[in-house]
């Protein structure tokens, strides 16, 4: 919504700067969004006369002016052909830059010395008028005089950013309201609403509502001997100010009124309606119509139609019809000011995808008592603009007579509401200051009448807000709430994901956050095959872009994209990690399944930019990965998931590097080596590992609890295995079968190195276990180690098939 | 062979005594440690001594070795402040050797940030579907089909009755329907708006709050929200609370805090207003109460949502809101 100060002070007087009235508006619940002096780039440009004409010796369409800008004498070349003596009109002068950026300068134009350029009010950006450089002999300038001021172009550009409850303040008039309620002044009305005439329907045309559930109220009156033509300066100048074209007298009349009091207007050339009728009805399905933008658009039974005898002319409340534009040649017309129901324009807006100022305003409503008033004032602006003589009777075809509505307002109740301790009298003083009518019911309840262009309020706490608006949000005292302790419940999922989180930054990844909807050829990128699962996504119906249309399935594509990006920008070596939801469709569910997963992708250098110094850098490999899984695993204290064969390799990972994530027999989650024909697709020339695991999953798992072991007494005995193995053989399982011989002194196994090469016969590796033993109760004597280790060794001998090695 | 040693101890104590930097501190050790030293030589004679003389001899020699060296170790120490300095030279302008972090995600730090605030005023945290219902996104917010309203959400659709939420907000009817007040719950999470420029990502992320129970006011909501910015702010932070709009809530308003950029003087970051819009707040409508069942003759409440992009780029200076979804590992290490 946009308004002018002046335009503003045609109806309300107040003392407050710019800036103050902003503030104040934007107090009020009516943000200022910006203030702008208009046409301050016009500032420099000057009144000048053309005192004499001589043609240009070179070019038969230019002509030499002598123009006075105040005492100076200058020479311009023009070639505009209303460039005569005795015009006054806009002289930029050398140095002065244009609205669209371009410097005059002190030329010569094909010969002849130029001491500046005379403007056209395009030129300027004053209005489209291009024809010829300005005409301002009219507006009694002076030369020299600055073209602003000539013009009473000086003004300041008010932006207000409405919200859609106070459709009230979609005018000048309405603005000018809130403003008279702050500054305690009168509201100078154009209208006075006290003598409008009864319009009781004797007339030259018929009206016939026929769905009056969405019309209250249709006003019509005739209008002969119109004399079509551009509209005065003092209008356009405010239709120019708020950027709206002017087109003709007739059609400027309805657009200004409908910014001064809000009330969208129409006006049809009356001889085109057949049969001189208008019916108001909805329309057919499939019926055509082409609106007043040339467009033709089907309509459907819900949209409500202002009809001829024949036909429909317009579409209510949102755009009239080409079939009954006025024209130049137009002199009889037919005027609408009508109330149309929010909820059908709306529809109707929204079906045919077509928004006007007229939509924007029945859309949130519209105060029924505000047609015959605008009718008013349209009729008697056409009489002094337009030269038209209204016919003395006209229809007010009104549903159901417009009772203000009355409301209970309780002191008590809006005191514990708002925290505050009112008396009656403040609360019926906040109510007058805005508008309504205040009387006591009993001791603790006011009646307010509401007026009729406040619809928004409709309920008791619709005035509480406005008695805690009018005092001000900003002076309500501030307390605490006291609420009784109970514990702050956590998500479940929550707790764990911060543990998560933070061991992953400990283990040097950063977070990333990609967006939940993606390219749906991310499938093909991973390479899934036409009838995977995967392909099976959640579609949105209105994606900004193919790349953001279907909600995701994995994480991995984003982090793979995140991963090329971050190669491109030189930093190669990425370790990133995502915790967010993939969406899976369920069949017969209107949401789908939401399950947060985590991804950690690696590549590049294992410390990434450490320096050499310190670390021996070399690329990641799988065990990078299996590291992070298992750090993270271990600080979670989640044991019981434990990487395993994977059974179900994904055509995007490498199957000769990838381990499952399980719980039981259960797969939730994986660890690979990305396939080469994926990074291939997304465009990614270095090797990336990746985990994925479904975090929901494992947040329904149980953490191990945290307990208390003694600390040993006695000194343990440490003793190593050397043994060459089948190369097929596991590592893992040496270390396992130790681990679970039941055997009392044991306390501790692990792997220590894994060799084959040089001195170790083909087809075998050599793998070195440590082995720790403790007793309880004693320190272990060397005979009873050498013993239980002996065992030790012949079980993975006779087990696996070894050989021992020479340590 | 005793006077031999006794002199010794006499020169070495002198010597001992003049050195004053690491290179005579060094002859000194091969003088008289080393192998060619003197008390190499000495041992080598202890042979000529007579042999029950011997064990004395070598006893006093090795104790005054000893004790010699103690004295160097001594003034070694003195000398450059270590036994082990007198090695290589330690360069200690090298770096620390930092085992690589990473770190979290800004977004996700602010989130974090504005949570624990509130999780320390005692509010639970609760979490929601990213694709809701119209029900739970709209209806239940009063905000009916064709209400203007809708204008104010671009939003994303599924289908005719599924979207992608556009605000937290619908975890207020979906912890209220399960719940009896009084309710103190926040709700973060991400949403999505079909929109995006310079100052808009189609998805981003909101904390919800909500407090019901009885008596709850305006002015709870205030000092509510005042603690809050206080705490992620600055204690000293100007708020200005002003009159707005929003179907499920009523008194709505709109929260400003003085602009962090210029202090309140007015800069382009403010719109040379000297303000900054940074959350939306009011009283629970009595319709979003009646749509689960709670009676708001009985009950009320505020809610709150605020954007946690917005914040962060307050907090961090942040000028370009798209970096937040490109994890590029210049802005993410900057946090």
């Amino acid at each position: 919504m946009k308004f002018t100060i002046d335009w503003l002070r045609q109806y309300v007087d107040f003392d407050f700067t710019p800036q103050q009235l902003s503030d104040q508006l934007t107090m009020a619940g009516l943000e200022v969004d910006a203030v702008d002096e208009l046409y301050r780039d016009l500032e420099v440009i000057k009144v000048a006369e053309i005192i004499d004409t001589h043609p240009h010796p070179n070019a038969d369409k230019l002509v030499l002016c002598d123009v006075m800008v105040g005492d100076e004498e200058k020479r311009i070349v023009c070639g505009a052909p209303n460039a005569r003596k005795g015009l006054l009109t806009a002289v930029a002068l050398p140095g002065t830059v244009m609205p669209g950026g371009f410097k005059i300068k002190k030329s010569k134009i094909r010969g002849e010395v130029s001491l500046g350029m005379l403007c056209s009010a395009k030129e300027l950006g004053v209005s489209e008028e291009s024809s010829g450089i300005m005409e301002l002999n009219e507006f009694n300038a002076k030369s020299g005089q600055s073209l602003l001021e000539a013009m009473g172009l000086q003004d300041i550009l008010v932006e207000v950013d409405l919200t859609p409850n106070r459709p009230d303040c979609a005018s000048v008039i309405g603005t000018a309201r809130e403003v008279a309620a702050m500054a305690s002044t009168p509201l100078k009305l154009p209208v006075d609403e006290g003598s409008l005439p009864t319009l009781s329907g004797s007339i030259a045309f018929s009206v016939d509502v026929v769905n009056p559930e969405f019309c209250p109220r249709y006003v019509a009156r005739r209008m002969t001997g119109i004399k079509v033509g551009p509209s005065p300066w003092w209008l356009q100048k405010r239709l120019l100010s708020v950027d709206l074209r002017p087109i003709n007298n007739v059609v400027d009349a309805t657009n200004f009124i409908m910014l001064e009091y809000g009330q969208p207007l129409h006006a049809f050339d009356f001889t085109t309606l057949a049969d001189s009728k208008i019916i108001v009805r909805t329309a057919v399905d499939g019926e055509k119509f082409t609106t007043l933008d040339g467009q033709e658009r089907t309509l459907d039974a819900s949209m409500l139609m202002i009809c001829d005898g024949k036909s429909p002319v317009a579409v209510a409340g949102v755009m009239g019809g080409a079939n009954s534009e006025v024209t130049a040649d137009s002199t009889e017309l037919l005027l609408e000011s009508a109330c149309f129901d929010a909820i059908s324009v709306r529809r109707t807006s929204r079906n045919l995808k077509l928004s006007t100022d007229a939509s924007y305003r029945f859309e949130r409503g519209v105060d029924p008592q505000l047609a015959p008033v605008a009718m008013a004032r349209l009729v008697s602006l056409l009489e002094e603009i337009a030269s038209g003589t209204v016919d003395d009777d006209g229809v007010d075809a009104l549903v159901a007579p417009i009772v203000p509505l009355d409301l209970a307002l309780r002191v008590s109740r809006t005191n514990s509401l708002l925290g505050t301790t009112f008396s009656a009298d403040q609360i019926t003083d906040f109510m007058t200051a805005i508008g309504m009518e205040v009387s006591l019911a009993d001791d603790d309840t006011l009646t307010v009448t509401v007026p009729t262009f406040r619809v928004d309020i409709v309920r008791e706490v619709d005035l509480i807000e406005e008695v805690a608006r009018i005092f001000g949000y900003n002076e309500i005292s501030t307390s605490l709430p006291v609420v009784p302790m109970s514990f702050a419940e956590q998500d479940s999922g929550r707790a764990l994901r911060k543990e998560a989180t933070a061991l992953l930054t400990s283990l040097g990844c950063y977070q990333a956050i990609n967006y939940s909807f993606v390219s749906p050829e991310h499938a093909d990128q991973l390479g899934l095959p036409a009838d995977d699962e995967g392909r099976n996504t959640v579609s949105l119906l209105n994606p900004l872009t193919e790349e953001q249309s279907v909600m995701r399935r994995s994480l991995l594509p984003g982090l793979l994209e995140n991963v090329r990006r971050n190669i491109n920008f030189q930093s190669s070596s990425v370790r990133l990690f995502e915790i967010g939801k993939v969406f899976e469709p369920v069949a017969d569910n209107v949401q789908p399944n939401e399950e947060n997963h985590l991804c950690v992708v690696l590549s590049g250098l294992r410390y990434g930019t450490a320096p050499e110094l310190h670390f021996e850098q070399s690329a990641v490999d799988l065990f990078d990965i299996k590291g992070v899984g298992q750090s993270l695993l271990s600080g979670l204290r989640l044991s019981q998931i434990v990487f395993s064969d994977n059974s179900s390799v994904a055509p995007y990972v490498d199957g000769a590097e990838t381990l499952a994530l399980a719980v039981g027999d259960e797969t939730i989650g994986c660890i690979a080596k990305v396939g080469k024909e994926c990074l291939q697709k997304f465009s990614i020339k270095q090797d990336v590992y990746f985990l994925d695991i479904n975090f929901d999953r494992i947040t329904a798992l149980q953490q191990a609890s945290k307990k208390f072991v003694p600390l040993p007494k006695f000194p343990a005995v440490q003793r190593d295995i050397a043994i060459l193995v089948p190369e097929s053989c596991p590592a893992s399982d040496l270390v396992e079968a130790i681990a679970t011989k039941k055997e009392k002194l044991l306390e501790h196994v692990s792997l220590f190195d894994v060799y084959q090469g040089k001195n170790i016969k083909e087809g075998f590796k050599s793998v070195a276990i440590s082995v720790t033993y403790r007793a309880q109760d004693k320190t272990l004597a060397d005979k009873a180690v050498t013993k239980v280790h002996q065992r030790m060794i012949d079980l993975l001998l006779k087990k696996f098939d070894g050989h021992l090695r020479e340590m | 062979m005793q006077d031999a040693l006794l002199r010794l101890q006499q020169e070495a104590d002198t010597d001992l005594a003049a050195i004053s930097n690491a290179d005579q501190l060094e002859s000194f050790r091969v003088k008289y440690f080393g192998r060619k030293g003197p008390f190499t030589q000495l041992m080598r004679q202890l042979g000529a001594a007579p042999k029950e003389d011997r064990p004395k001899l070598g006893k006093m020699a090795n104790e005054l070795k000893l004790a010699l060296q103690g004295r160097f170790d001594e003034k070694k120490v003195d000398l450059v402040g270590s036994l082990a300095a007198a090695g290589p030279q330690l360069d200690l302008s090298l770096p620390g050797r930092q085992v690589p972090q990473g770190k979290l995600h800004p977004v996700t730090q602010i989130m974090e940030e504005i949570c624990a605030i509130f999780e320390g005023l005692g509010f639970s945290v609760a979490e929601g579907p990213d694709i809701e219902t119209d029900f739970y996104n709209f209806e239940a917010l009063n905000i009916p089909a064709h209400h203007p309203a809708r204008d104010m959400h671009d939003t994303f659709y599924v289908d005719d009755s599924t979207l992608l939420r556009t605000h937290t907000s619908p975890m207020q009817a979906r912890v209220m329907e399960t719940a009896e007040p009084p309710l103190k719950v926040i709700a973060p999470g991400k949403v999505y708006r079909c929109d995006s420029d310079i100052t808009h990502t189609p998805m981003f992320h909101q904390v919800e709050g909500f407090l019901v129970d009885k008596n709850v006011s305006f002015a709870d909501l205030k000092g509510v929200l005042r603690v809050f910015i206080a705490k992620m702010f600055d204690e000293s932070t100007a708020i200005r609370f002003r009159p707005s709009y929003f179907p499920f809530t009523e008194p709505s308003a709109e929260v400003d805090i003085a602009c962090v950029m210029c202090g309140g003087k007015g800069c382009r970051v403010c719109k040379k207003t000297g303000w900054l819009e940074i959350l939306g707040a009011g009283m629970i409508d009595p319709e979003v109460f009646k749509k689960v069942n709670y009676d708001p003759e009985v009950y009320s409440g505020f809610a709150f949502g605020l954007g946690v992009e917005r914040i962060a780029m307050l907090k961090y200076g942040i000028n370009d809101i798209r970096l937040y979804y490109e994890n590029d590992l210049r802005f993410l290490r900057q946090f």
